[in-house]
């Protein structure tokens, strides 16, 4: 397997950046740690003539306060240990993102934007051929839920729970300069699952904020997958919230490796805010959790038994915030 | 009785580090991917998206146009079927006339990059007739439309069918009382071993044809190559590199190894074939997925009456050992116990799938873990203690089983021992909380195989050369294929102990068939054994030249002569010494440099009847594992903590060696057991990458608590026997029991998967059943 032959651009600054992608609209990636885009561009997979590296945009880098550049290193993030103890959701979820070395290349931004997965789109060029290729790529069938409209390939990112959990936002810059929003209207929760996220045209995301109340809150990002690290999320749960004497002041709960977006349920973590909820409350919770996602077969592990430990990762992941467990 | 932890010897049962290691760990060893030669080509390989269809056309026109390309390939130039077994010829280089799995391959190029090979590639047009596939082996038991070979049995998909019974076993059901059935089922699983398959192949001008291959066992890749290209073995040269881990996928001569040849061939420039991932997955030549139907009888004493055992085997698009595999899943449950009437009855079937061969305790695995699971479910029934069944029905040393294997020497008993010991198995079985539990499992495989691969069964097995000159440095040769399990160290530390000089005087040479005598190379662990005796013979040749070179110089007879460090020296007065250099020159007066040559060669052995040869080796090791698990009841995963392993393999020779190789097998067992699985959708393979193929990572490693018990084997070199595939044999059907022991619920089925954790458990409740209070 080799790289097709593209043209690198390599900016200097976000304003370049945001020229450079208009012109280009439609007929480029963005180019950041690398370590998912590259083995899929090695697999042909909706290979782009223009790579836009933004290795060299000096503002997307680095961490400071509560805001964290795009391109900051997950290696970087892990390395700070009290920028991390300040939210201990993101700290799980960015400790637990494949392997060192990955993390040593891989970037907030790309980990955000992290192509979803299936068994029938990651594969080589060779293999999808032989298969007839399927919607996400060179063909229209979807060959995991049978039909033409719509594909289930799994969002796999951990930091998107996580952040979605803390409630931090997502710095934005295009041709109409900055915006900010949560992290979760990054995803196109409406769209076909090919169309994924709602940047607009010529559009980045420049940094990620965390809010002022998410520093010390209490949270967990719990991970199932097969084996402890190199692993993709089968399931990945993330809660963060404040709990006075039990009571809970506030939550937020968000779900990913299931469903073809990272999902937040705040009407069912709502419904907890001023009560101390019983065992049976937090139970019914996960399993109403579990009851609203749609994992399909298309990893590893199979669908139901994903959608069952929902519930027992997000019965877990609230005991866990609750109670942390003395580092 | 002798046991391993005595040191008479100056170097072996040590902890030897590999001779090479420096070379390794600092990137200067020399692997196929490292040769450069002048010239070379990229070979690449086209390879069918069909499962299964009959080729009509292949149209190779354009891609013979592009420019850069210098030779397409198809079937037809080469057809010569090969395979590994001289009985079972069918595959070819390339296919001819029709594909049988996707993957297969259909045509190949050599053009000077890369990315122009693979342009090639995409301009061949092949014009296929889609046959019916079969990717269920029991399907292809009956006659089909098509079948995927000539050669299967009566119109069916069957390739081998073993029937054997010995004794009465429905008499010995008849009178049982107590009897269990188990039957497995088994996914798929390959080696994955870290260097991908590369081959580099040149034709000189002198007519001569040069192969470097990433391969296990040069001898049988020099005669594969041989016959499909119709060229004399003595114009043939194989090398072997060094090799990054085979496990038995390297052991068979490949397509794409002699599809380079061919290459270099036809361009008369070199060529290299680097595969992939993805194509060593294809090529995989794995453990055969398998359904198995284990039934055991026992009297009432716990004695056992009666094994009685199906194996329905997936066989994939080609024979490769397949023949092998279906003698060895009956056949390999005949030890560690008396078993005084077995039946089996095995099928081994094609399938459009890539295909199975051998991997690591070949054969052994999946049977070993059904039967296990069987005498643990026995044991319950009996209420005999697991151990205690396992030792009323050990074999004992010296003694014949009832198809005629010969066992030498067993530790079986001591193995037991140590593990039931050292593992606190007494406190912990049945005695630990819910979702805590205890296993033991057993097992015993072939320290080399008495039915040999061979030009005839009168030739040795393995020969080595020793050759010695003025300066002191003994060089030695042999075929034997060292893949990282250690064996160019054992071999000069054979040669060191004997010799009496330091280790850094043995040079092993490079495996090169021009001047390395032949050595069948590493499969069926029979390297330690028999290269081993045929090393240590060429030594004693040398040391007799030495020592009557020493009683010349000192005046004295010979017989009173002793090695000493570096020296030969009187026995009664080892002052009185010359030492191996001075040795050495006066040895050489009149006759030049010195040489040596030992071989070796198995006793004939086992019964007359059809495959009576089967199974039948030298020496057999043993082992007993004791696991420990933890289970998370509500998730289903679950953590191995800790595994003892107590292994019987002779006399380790080199300690750290055998080491490496039971924790390197426990490795690998576990992940046939946590979650390595070929997965299939129909016949196409769903991961063909170390991504979504999961090998367990290095978190999930337990403890492992070494137990070397093993006497001196009378027959093995220096008292040992093999350490490379037997110890990956009792790890499954350790954590199989152990997860019983801490949930109360059977796993016939590998690999055992958080799901299938939790669906057993769900099934034992549904049915009423407590376990521990649970």
């Amino acid at each position: 397997m080799h790289l097709d032959a593209f043209e690198l651009h390599r900016p200097t600054s976000v304003d370049a950046t945001v020229r450079l992608a208009g012109e280009l609209a439609g007929r480029f990636d963005f180019l950041a740690g690398g370590t998912d885009l590259l083995p899929n561009y090695k697999m042909h997979l909706n290979l782009k003539p223009h790579l836009i590296a933004l290795e060299d945009v000096g503002e997307l880098h680095g961490h400071a306060g509560d805001r964290i550049g795009a391109m900051c290193r997950l290696a970087d993030l892990e390395a700070d240990a009290a920028f991390l103890d300040r939210y201990p959701p993101l700290a799980d979820a960015v400790r637990e993102v494949a392997t060192p070395l990955v993390r040593a290349s891989g970037t907030v931004g790309g980990n955000l934007l992290v192509e979803t997965r299936c068994f029938f789109f990651n594969q080589s060029y060779f293999w999808r051929a032989s298969l007839g290729f399927c919607l996400k790529a060179d063909g229209d069938q979807c060959h995991v839920v049978p039909q033409k409209e719509r594909c289930y390939a799994t969002f796999s990112g951990d930091l998107a729970p996580a952040l979605m959990a803390l409630d931090a936002e997502v710095e934005i810059a295009g041709p109409s300069g900055r915006r900010r929003h949560p992290v979760g209207a990054l995803y196109d929760t409406a769209g076909d699952g090919i169309q994924r996220v709602t940047l607009r045209p010529g559009e980045l995301v420049v940094a990620v904020h965390l809010p002022p109340g998410a520093a010390h809150q209490r949270g967990r990002y719990k991970k199932l997958r097969v084996r402890p690290s190199y692993d993709f999320p089968e399931l990945g749960v993330a809660v963060a919230g404040v709990w006075d004497d039990g009571r809970v002041s506030e939550l937020r709960l968000a779900v990913g490796g299931v469903d073809p977006h990272p999902r937040r349920f705040d009407d069912l973590t709502d419904a907890l805010v001023d009560h101390a909820p019983s065992e049976e409350r937090v139970r019914a919770l996960g399993e109403e959790v579990a009851r609203r996602v749609r994992p399909v077969h298309n990893t590893f592990l199979q669908a139901d038994y994903r959608r069952r430990m929902v519930a027992v990762y997000v019965r877990r992941a609230l005991a866990e915030a609750r109670e942390p467990v003395a580092a | 009785m002798a046991t391993s932890e005595s040191r008479p010897y100056r170097l072996l049962g040590g902890r030897i580090p590999y001779v090479e290691g420096p070379l390794k760990v600092t990137g200067r060893a020399e692997y196929t991917d490292d040769i450069q030669r002048p010239g070379m080509l990229v070979g690449r390989v086209l390879r069918s998206p069909w499962p299964h269809a009959t080729i009509r056309a292949i149209d190779v026109a354009d891609a013979r146009a592009l420019p850069g390309v210098s030779a397409v390939l198809t079937g037809e130039k080469y057809p010569t079927p090969f395979g590994v077994l001289p009985i079972t010829h069918d595959e070819t280089a390339i296919a001819v006339g029709k594909v049988r799995y996707i993957g297969d391959i259909v045509a190949a190029v050599a053009a000077r990059d890369e990315r122009t090979a693979e342009e090639a590639l995409a301009r061949i047009r092949v014009d296929v007739e889609p046959l019916p596939d079969y990717p269920d082996p029991e399907s292809g038991t009956r006659p089909v439309a098509v079948p995927i070979h000539a050669r299967g049995l009566n119109g069916t998909n069957i390739q081998k069918e073993v029937v054997q019974h010995f004794g009465d076993v429905d008499a010995a059901f008849a009178q049982a009382a107590y009897t269990a059935r188990v039957r497995g089922t088994f996914a798929g699983v390959t080696h994955a071993f870290t260097e991908p398959l590369v081959t580099v192949a040149e034709a000189t001008p002198d007519g001569r044809l040069t192969v470097w291959s990433a391969t296990q066992v040069p001898h049988y890749l020099h005669r594969a190559l041989s016959e499909v290209l119709g060229i004399p073995l003595h114009r043939i040269r194989v090398v072997k590199p060094e090799v990054g881990g085979g496990f038995g996928g390297k052991s068979d001569p490949l397509p794409h190894e002699i599809v380079c040849a061919a290459l270099a061939i036809e361009t008369g420039r070199p060529v290299k074939i680097l595969f992939d991932r993805e194509d060593v997955f294809y090529t995989n030549h794995g453990r055969h997925p398998t359904k198995n139907d284990i039934r055991i009888a026992l009297d009432a004493n716990g004695q056992i009456l009666a094994y009685d055992i199906e194996a329905t085997i997936d066989g994939g698009a080609w024979s490769s050992f397949g023949t092998v595999t279906t003698y060895y899943n009956g056949v390999l449950s005949m030890g560690p116990y008396r078993v005084p009437n077995f039946r089996y009855k095995g099928r081994r079937v094609y399938t459009t799938k890539p295909p199975s061969g051998a991997m690591r305790a070949h054969g052994g695995t999946n049977l070993r873990y059904s039967i296990e699971v069987a005498l643990d479910e026995l044991a319950e029934t009996t209420g005999i203690d697991p151990f205690d069944l396992r030792a009323r029905n050990a074999l004992p040393s010296d003694s014949t089983t009832v198809n005629q294997f010969h066992i030498g020497s067993t530790s079986f008993l001591a193995c037991l021992a140590a593990a039931r010991e050292r593992s606190g198995w007494d406190a912990k079985f049945r005695r630990l909380p819910y979702g805590r539990g205890v296993g033991l499992g057993c097992g015993f495989y072939i320290s080399g195989s008495n039915s040999p691969i061979h030009f005839t069964p009168k030739m040795p097995q393995s020969t080595v050369h020793l050759k010695v000159d003025m300066d002191g440095g003994i060089a030695v040769h042999s075929m034997q294929a060292d893949i990282g399990q250690g064996s160019n160290t054992l071999l000069a530390a054979i040669v060191a102990e004997v010799l009496g000089v330091d280790l850094d005087r043995v040079h092993v040479q490079r495996v090169d068939s021009d001047v390395s005598p032949i050595d069948l190379g590493s499969y069926s662990s029979r390297v330690t054994f028999m290269m081993g005796n045929a090393a240590r013979a060429a030594a004693e040749e040398l040391r007799g030249y030495l020592l009557d070179a020493a009683a010349e110089l000192l005046g004295t007879p010979v017989g009173e002569l002793e090695v000493g460090p570096e020296r030969y020296q009187r026995r009664s007065d080892p002052s009185s010494s010359v030492t191996f250099l001075e040795a050495l020159h006066k040895a050489m007066e009149r006759r030049g440099a010195l040489t040596a040559s030992g071989s070796y060669q198995t006793r004939p052995m086992g019964g007359s009847f059809k495959g009576a040869r089967a199974g039948t080796a030298p020496a057999y090791s043993f082992a007993a594992y004791v696991a420990e698990v933890a289970v998370d009841v509500e998730t289903g995963e679950y953590r191995v903590e800790k595994i003892w392993a107590a292994f019987d393999c002779g006399r380790p020779l080199n300690r750290l060696a055998v080491e490496g190789q039971i924790e390197g097998s426990i490795h690998m067992g576990l992940g046939q057991v946590l979650g390595e699985s070929m997965n299939y959708r129909g016949d196409r393979l769903l991961n063909p990458s170390l991504l979504e193929y999961k090998i367990p990572m290095p978190q999930q490693m337990p403890e492992v608590e070494i137990l070397l018990v093993g006497a001196d084997d009378p027959d093995g070199p220096f008292g040992a026997k093999e350490a490379g595939e037997g110890p990956l044999i009792a790890t499954l059907p350790a954590v199989g029991n152990a997860l019983y022991d801490a949930l109360g619920v059977r796993f016939p089925e590998l690999p055992i998967t958080p799901d299938r954790v939790l669906r057993g458990i769900d099934q034992r409740r549904a049915k009423g059943v407590a376990w521990k209070g649970s």
